[in-house]
């Protein structure tokens, strides 16, 4: 069995834990000066009031049962040393950075242009302060997606920085679904550019993710991630984003592996009997799904082994990438992958690493 | 095809198009569909549940086409590709071809159909 620290490691999903306070200097204005005056202050993704009260159910950190000795998580405010710090201990060698903050995203349905201003002033603040591919620390972009013109301000802005090696769409809140022909013109960039598209669930919304009154986050958690995900894949495979833009890396991050056996099953079942719903495939939607890259996290490792072994088998090794999630409260370590007593070492290494430098070009 | 491995369908003439007759082969069913001014005989059992599908529609398949990014799929119905769907579950099926228009590893067996004065047959064998 390989070790983690002989081998090349690279973490497709470290949220950076970011606060208003860290990126607001860095927002356009008239954003800049609302944040700052805003009185949120730190406050970042700090969710000790809203355990008791809370905008999404739960406490992220069960009730201060879980700690992070490499960050600043829950609260927010790292910086590029909890991000270096972090790495070692984990004997990660590349991260693929995602903000924290906006995994909020799909919670705002304002016409306006918060989420714009808060990504310009991230992506320039990451620059800045963070990112540093000599160490390893590289970058996925949000997409204001709401807003087609602002999205591709920001890929003009990223397009000469090496840092930025692909870029985010958070999968929750996002309407209408994220294979809508609206998009087209970011997936048509990324393509150009060659970035990557990873579609990252997210946590907006959870409580009322289908429907009000779940009551704890192990409800809301274990479906609402999901169901982000979930529906998202189903409209880019049928809407046919894999045959419009056939050279797009189209990635799916955060909802573990053994949710995809069982949608592929029912969109093919559902193809069979409604083929001419999907015009543009030229072959059943779960084949596109099964071209798509997975993050690995949260894996279940308790499923049954035969279960997460033809998990694996359909998804395919060469289309899986490690991804921590760190600093978050259920982040897997490197050793999730090379504890599987059903992969060769070679998919250890393709899995933890090598994937990942194939598909985001590091 | 001789007249003894053969089994007589009907008057073409009484056939319009998107019309279809279930025949007795065997032991088993087929149906003879006219499309496109052209006849076929497939197989009367759906592979999917066993349904008779070829009782169910005869019709153009609705295509797609895509204008580039931006642009809706601009969907109509392509007249040089007829499907016959079952009618029990809608699994759809090119008449030429027997396959299935999703996922042509489902194949409805085809059959040989011939008019002879003004008479159509299927061949049994």
């Amino acid at each position: 069995m390989i070790d983690p620290s002989d081998h090349l490691v690279v973490d497709c999903d470290w949220h950076y834990a970011d606060t208003f306070e860290q990126v607001a200097p860095y927002m356009p204005e008239p954003w800049k000066t609302k944040f700052q005056k805003s009185g949120w202050g730190g406050t970042g993704v700090k969710q000790n009031l809203s355990a008791f009260f809370p905008a999404s159910t739960g406490n992220r950190f069960n009730y201060g049962k879980i700690e992070r000795e490499f960050s600043e998580y829950p609260d927010g405010g790292d910086d590029k040393q909890d991000v270096v710090e972090g790495m070692d201990h984990l004997d990660i060698d590349v991260t693929l950075q995602i903000s924290h903050l906006i995994l909020a995203m799909g919670g705002i349905s304002a016409d306006d242009r918060r989420v714009e201003s808060f990504v310009k002033g991230y992506v320039d603040y990451m620059l800045e302060e963070v990112l540093d591919p000599d160490e390893g620390i590289y970058g996925l972009a949000p997409m204001p997606y709401h807003d087609i013109e602002a999205s591709l301000d920001v890929l003009d802005r990223i397009e000469d920085e090496e840092a930025f090696v692909g870029v985010v769409m958070v999968t929750a809140g996002a309407s209408p679904p994220l294979g809508n022909r609206k998009y087209d013109p970011i997936y048509e960039r990324c393509e150009e550019e060659g970035y990557p598209v990873v579609y990252h669930t997210g946590g907006s919304g959870l409580d009322d993710y289908v429907r009000a009154g779940y009551q704890d986050m192990i409800e809301t958690h274990t479906l609402g991630f999901l169901e982000s995900n979930m529906s998202q894949i189903v409209s880019v495979a049928c809407q046919g984003v894999a045959e419009k833009f056939p050279d797009l890396e189209i990635v799916f991050m955060e909802s573990g592996v053994t949710y995809i056996p069982g949608l592929v099953s029912r969109i093919n079942e559902e193809y069979l009997k409604r083929s001419e719903e999907a015009p543009l495939l030229e072959k059943k939607p779960g084949d596109y799904i099964t071209d798509f890259y997975f993050g690995t996290q949260p894996l279940e490792v308790s499923a049954r082994p035969d279960l997460l072994e033809i998990c694996f088998d359909m998804i395919g090794t060469d289309r899986m990438l490690y991804a921590s999630d760190y600093p978050h409260w259920d982040f897997d370590s490197p050793s999730v992958i090379t504890n599987l007593p059903m992969l060769d070492d070679e998919d250890r290494r393709n899995i933890l690493g090598q994937n990942a430098v194939e598909v985001f070009d590091l | 095809m001789s007249a003894e491995n053969r089994v007589e369908v009907g008057p073409a003439a009484d056939f319009e198009d998107g019309d279809a007759a279930i025949v007795q082969v065997g032991r088993v069913e087929v149906g003879v569909i006219k499309a496109g001014g052209e006849f076929h005989a497939l197989r009367n059992e759906c592979p999917h549940d066993g349904g008779p599908v070829c009782e169910g529609k005869v019709e153009p398949r609705l295509v797609g086409e895509w204008g580039g990014p931006g642009e809706r799929v601009d969907q109509h119905y392509d007249d040089d590709q007829c499907i016959i769907s079952c009618p029990w579950h809608g699994w759809s099926f090119d008449v030429e071809t027997g396959e299935h228009i999703g996922d042509d590893r489902y194949v409805l067996p085809k059959y040989d159909v011939v008019v002879e004065d003004g008479v159509v047959y299927v061949n049994s064998e």
